[in-house]
């Protein structure tokens, strides 16, 4: 048995429900959607603390919807549904997203949500990676009500977030970007299976003078303990000409606002590196996708 | 503490005493002796344990059984019989794509989601079908092979 301490498995039917047992179990429950994440630090060993799993996936947290110019995902919507949704597929400012799902193969296409890989808290995952650079926001519940905070501030470290214990993710909204804009993502990674060396996600807006305004870069992988903003290479482009010297410029620039890590699977030179062809290409490719 | 559960496999019924924290792999086999689903990495990692779940391909060590109940699950003991293949385990056979056979059950629910919802897929759509699964021994080529046949033939 893989949770030595576990109690019970808990499908609560309200959301009500669901924090009130967060609330009574506190660091010793762990939330389960698409149970991927949980699956993964169970087999290392590291959940042996755990004593009640809490299955979100009756709290009617599934669906995307319109919510005045947003776009609203709700929690446990998994990765199939993203990519079969209309709204996202054909907007070049989401692009980015379904470029993060074009990696993970069936099995967790089926089962993996938007909630779940954002409360995990890891930068190699690549769909948070997407979603920050699209400003996007989380609404949270919990003990002590509901509030909305920036995805860029909602990580504070390696598997550590601004949530409380007994606080759980119930929306992603994503909000509506300025006319002309589009966005793109990239990752490097080993296999069909892997997690990111780095990865990689732009939106880039060209306004009426052909030039970048407002851009999002973010980068995570082995890059630091949590997704970085690189706000060197966006002030590089903004204001600058929506074209390939600029690109140039800001991929240049990637590098001082990531510490890459140097381990078995490569060294900090070649992130370095990556993350600067990366940055080239996805704006390449978000320009394309402005035609 | 054991749970009691009520699981529908295949199209039968069954009620089974599981742990908390149980995969539904581990009570496939171990509960239900439904072995098709293979135990290889236990870490999402593999495939060899892929059965559909209210007809979508998911990891089965990475499911857990109590999440499970009120869905449909299919291993892939529910999708022929030795009398009565499926098509795609008679395309695996007519195309040679089994060498060990470790990972052909896993490989053959990947598929079957794939030719549900792509009947005709080119190669790549086919390759990125089954990039969730690895097979040690054929190097896909006849695997792929297998599902172009039972594609023709579906």
């Amino acid at each position: 048995m893989a949770l030595p301490n576990v109690q019970d498995y808990f499908i609560p039917g309200t959301r009500q429900e669901a924090v009130d047992l967060l609330g009574k179990f506190g660091e010793n429950a762990m939330l389960v959607a698409g149970g991927t994440f949980v699956h993964g630090l169970e087999v290392r060993g590291v959940l042996g603390e755990i004593e009640a799993l809490i299955d979100i996936g009756q709290l009617g947290l599934a669906g995307i919807r319109s919510e005045g110019g947003m776009l609203v995902v709700g929690a446990t919507t998994n990765f199939g549904a993203i990519q079969a949704n209309e709204a996202i597929a054909s907007a070049p400012q989401y692009a980015a997203i379904l470029d993060a799902l074009t990696y993970p193969p069936a099995q967790i296409i089926n089962v993996g949500t938007i909630g779940g890989c954002i409360g995990a808290s890891a930068p190699l995952y690549d769909l948070p990676c997407a979603l920050s650079a699209l400003d996007a926001s989380l609404r949270i519940d919990g003990g002590k009500g509901a509030r909305e905070v920036a995805l860029g501030g909602f990580f504070t470290g390696l598997f550590e977030n601004v949530l409380a214990g007994d606080e759980l993710i119930t929306e992603v909204v994503l909000p509506a970007a300025s006319a002309n804009t589009a966005s793109a993502f990239l990752k490097l990674e080993t296999n069909a299976n892997d997690l990111a060396i780095v990865n990689l996600a732009v939106r880039l807006t060209v306004d009426s003078s052909g030039n970048c305004a407002d851009t999002r870069i973010y980068v995570g992988g082995g890059i630091g303990e949590s997704y970085a903003r690189a706000v060197s290479a966006e002030a590089a482009l903004n204001g600058s000409p929506a074209e390939a010297a600029s690109f140039a410029a800001a991929s240049e620039a990637v590098v001082n606002d990531i510490e890459p890590v140097d381990d078995h699977r490569a060294s900090a030179p070649y992130r370095a590196h990556i993350a600067k062809v990366y940055t080239r290409r996805c704006l390449a490719t978000a320009l394309e996708r402005l035609g | 503490m054991k749970k009691l559960i009520e699981l529908t496999v295949n199209g039968e019924r069954h009620e089974v005493a599981v742990t908390p924290d149980a995969s539904l792999l581990n009570v496939l086999r171990g509960d239900l002796a439904l072995v098709g689903p293979k135990k290889g990495c236990d870490a999402g990692s593999c495939g060899c344990c892929s059965v559909q779940v209210d007809g979508k391909v998911v990891y089965s060590c990475m499911t857990y059984a109590v999440g499970a109940q009120g869905k449909e699950i299919t291993t892939v003991e529910g999708i022929g019989r030795p009398d009565d293949l499926h098509p795609l385990q008679q395309a695996f056979i007519d195309a040679g794509a089994v060498q060990c056979g470790y990972c052909t059950s896993g490989i053959l629910m990947a598929a079957k989601q794939l030719l549900e919802t792509t009947p005709h897929p080119d190669e790549t759509t086919i390759r990125h079908a089954i990039a969730g699964n690895l097979c040690r021994c054929t190097g896909y080529t006849k695997i792929v092979d297998a599902i172009k046949l039972a594609a023709e033939r579906l």
